[in-house]
């Protein structure tokens, strides 16, 4: 009998200079915005592809109320679209072309681009998702501030309960009682789209802030908060939990420390301390959280869009999947993963602004 | 809530407790007959008997929050087990009383749109969430688990190869991963199970994967391996026992995600479809009624807020009492 293998030793941790470390990071992750590109894409294609049932019979529409010449039609434009006839690799291969060309093709309805359908809804998302970073940010440094200073006290517990609830909190519910809460009973917030259709809105841009300077419409920009603050704040949740969590080890982490000490001995008030000295600790953790965060955040716009009526690309989504719309749901998915890789990219380029150490090497 | 300040009966007493100066606590409680401590009147020591404080031991419900979690998940379990036995209205016939309000004669919480009774469709509605959750759950932790311990025992190349693929998964937002599962394999109770099951694998199989590693390292897995215990026997009988604390209150963590996936699906229209009842998909329905019937979105989406809050609670509570140390 040969001997039995031992569990491998693992080689002793090698101690490099944590600039070189660093770095090397950052020169991996640069590399690897084209892989993760390329694995996204091929991820949809599977998605759509190689899953049992085919995908032709599905997105034509089976069992919806559509008449059966309908659905032979779908299916007759899915396969020509997916080009199934073909051998698989010749698919791929197509597909992979068309994605650097950018052709998305054409919606089954309606006869739009996908590429002007996504045009459409891009701005909306973005406009969201950067709303609902801005709202678990102001959220998430508050209350972990708050709860750090007032340290085992019931406001210490109650903020870390709520702050650990709220991770899984499923989006449609509480966007649903949000919009019952402040939009029917109280009646404080409008609940439904990005602008009110009374308003005469003609997108240029469709990033509505932006529009409203080009344009010289200030007026817009007023329902365009309002119509934010309920969707953002949904979206929110989940990660200004996390948000609330670090900041609070942190702020407790150098509360004690010598420079704190130092800064309250100059004679600066309690809140240039926190604001200066203490909070300048979280920011890395902060943006760590954001871009870990940032997928299940777009993840969750899908749903928040829908539950407000808010044109966006997860909606764009919903309904292609729902109208069996095969372009229109191709182009959605990838668009999200783009802007998922593209905010993970600048999350790193905030790396470099936020932590000097990476800058000067 | 996880100060862990429950009380202990049985296990903290020591003779030099009983034999401390007697407090007034210690007085108002002897008129009971036994303090907070388990100790009767004259200082011996007393077991509490009973179901419940049995739990306490265990560490188990040592919070209030913790509590009204456990009690709630039960009651909801045992709603939809029982509950549809129990209701007569039928939850998919419809009536010519339509949207009739709280508290009509013979609907308690009312009708909706199509004249069919509230309650009976929140009750029945409860089955199909708790089985899509359970039944992904079980699903995620088969394969996260397996995933894992392969990864963690393993080493080397198997290692490397899994966990860049947990790591991928892990990055991309799984709601449109499962999405993606669902509009290729058709909506459904089977694909929304498999759909959330997949995307929910990765995190366990990165906790698995860590603790598996740190018990392979130690000597009675060596001392196994060397006794010639093959390997699949080594992973279920060695380390999954030893590993299994953290991960079950990991698991139970997410079926509170599960459940909020599920539902979600659900009132996106990608996941149980109608006429059986099911609470996604009756927020979605209810939202055209927002402003004349609230209750008919509030309740459903509030229930299924409270059960995915108490899910998570539980498995918090889980943790405390499995894994002291804070391992998971």
């Amino acid at each position: 009998m040969s001997a039995l293998p031992l569990p491998r030793l693992r080689r002793p941790h090698r101690p490099r200079s944590e600039r070189v470390d660093t770095l090397w990071a950052m020169f991996r992750r640069l590399l690897g915005i084209p892989v993760v590109l390329f694995a996204l894409a091929t991820l949809v294609f599977i998605a759509m592809r190689l899953l049992p049932g085919s995908p032709t019979a599905s997105l034509a529409g089976g069992g919806t109320n559509l008449t059966a010449a309908e659905i032979a039609q779908n299916e007759a434009r899915a396969s020509e679209a997916l080009g199934l006839d073909q051998p698989l690799l010749t698919q791929y291969g197509t597909y992979l072309d068309n994605l650097v060309h950018l052709r998305f093709g054409e919606s089954f309805f309606g006869s739009n681009s996908v590429l002007s359908l996504l045009g459409d809804a891009l701005p909306g998302t973005i406009e969201l998702t950067l709303a609902a970073m801005t709202v678990a940010v102001l959220l998430g440094v508050v209350t972990g501030v708050v709860a750090a200073l007032r340290k085992g006290t019931w406001i210490d517990t109650t903020t870390r309960t709520v702050a650990t609830v709220s991770f899984s909190l499923p989006w449609f519910a509480l966007g649903v009682i949000a919009i019952v809460v402040f939009g029917v009973w109280l009646r404080w917030l409008p609940v439904l789209g990005r602008l009110p259709s009374s308003l005469d809105y003609h997108p240029t841009t469709n990033f509505v802030l932006l529009d409203a300077i080009l344009q010289n419409r200030f007026e817009l920009v007023g329902p365009w908060i309002q119509h934010l603050i309920l969707p953002a704040t949904t979206l929110a949740l989940s990660m200004a939990g996390y948000i609330t969590r670090i900041v609070r080890a942190s702020v407790l982490d150098v509360l004690g420390d010598d420079f704190v000490r130092t800064a309250r001995m100059k004679g600066l008030t309690e809140s240039a301390v926190i604001r200066r000295h203490v909070l300048r600790n979280s920011w890395l953790p902060i943006v760590t959280v954001l871009g870990l965060q940032f997928g299940s955040l777009l993840g969750g716009s899908v749903i928040t869009e829908t539950v407000f009526s808010y044109g966006g690309v997860g909606r764009l989504l919903v309904q292609g999947v729902l109208q069996r719309d095969y372009p229109v749901v191709q182009g959605a998915a990838l668009a999200i993963a783009l802007l998922f890789v593209l905010v993970n990219y600048a999350v790193d380029m905030l790396y470099m602004i936020l932590d000097p150490r990476i800058r000067k090497g | 809530m996880s100060d862990g300040t429950g009380s202990d009966p049985g296990l903290g007493t020591t003779d030099a407790l009983a034999a401390a100066p007697v407090s007034g606590g210690a007085i108002r409680s002897a008129r009971r007959g036994w303090d907070r401590d388990g100790r009767d009147r004259d200082g011996r020591d007393r077991e509490r008997r009973g179901p419940m404080a049995k739990l306490r031991r265990l560490g188990i419900g040592t919070s209030w929050p913790a509590k009204v979690s456990w009690v709630f998940l039960v009651a909801i379990v045992l709603v939809a087990l029982a509950g549809p036995l129990l209701i007569s209205a039928d939850p998919v016939r419809q009536t010519s009383s339509a949207m009739l309000p709280f508290g009509s004669p013979g609907h308690l919480l009312g009708t909706d749109d199509l004249g069919r009774d509230e309650l009976a469709r929140l009750v029945h509605g409860a089955r199909p969430l708790l089985f899509v959750a359970f039944a992904s759950t079980a699903l995620a932790a088969v394969i996260g688990i397996g995933v894992g311990l392969l990864a963690g025992y393993a080493g080397g190349v198997v290692e490397q190869v899994l966990m860049r693929a947990v790591d991928l998964a892990l990055a991309f937002p799984s709601i449109l991963l499962v999405i993606l599962l669902v509009a290729a394999a058709g909506p459904g109770m089977a694909s929304l199970v498999v759909g959330v099951g997949v995307s929910l694998a990765p995190g366990l199989a990165r906790l698995a994967r860590a603790l598996a590693a740190r018990e392979t390292a130690r000597d009675y897995i060596v001392a196994a391996r060397l006794g010639g215990t093959r390997t699949p026997r080594v992973l279920v009988q060695e380390i999954l026992p030893n590993i299994a604390g953290p991960m079950v209150a990991q698991v139970v963590m997410t079926l509170s995600v599960a459940a909020g996936f599920a539902a979600g699906l659900s009132y996106l229209g990608l996941g149980i479809q109608p006429p059986t009842p099911d609470w996604g998909y009756m927020v979605q329905a209810g939202q055209e009624f927002l402003y004349s019937a609230p209750r008919l979105v509030v309740l459903p989406a509030a229930l299924t807020l409270m059960f995915v809050v108490a899910c998570n609670f539980v498995g918090d509570d889980l943790r405390d009492a499995l894994d002291p140390k804070g391992t998971a």
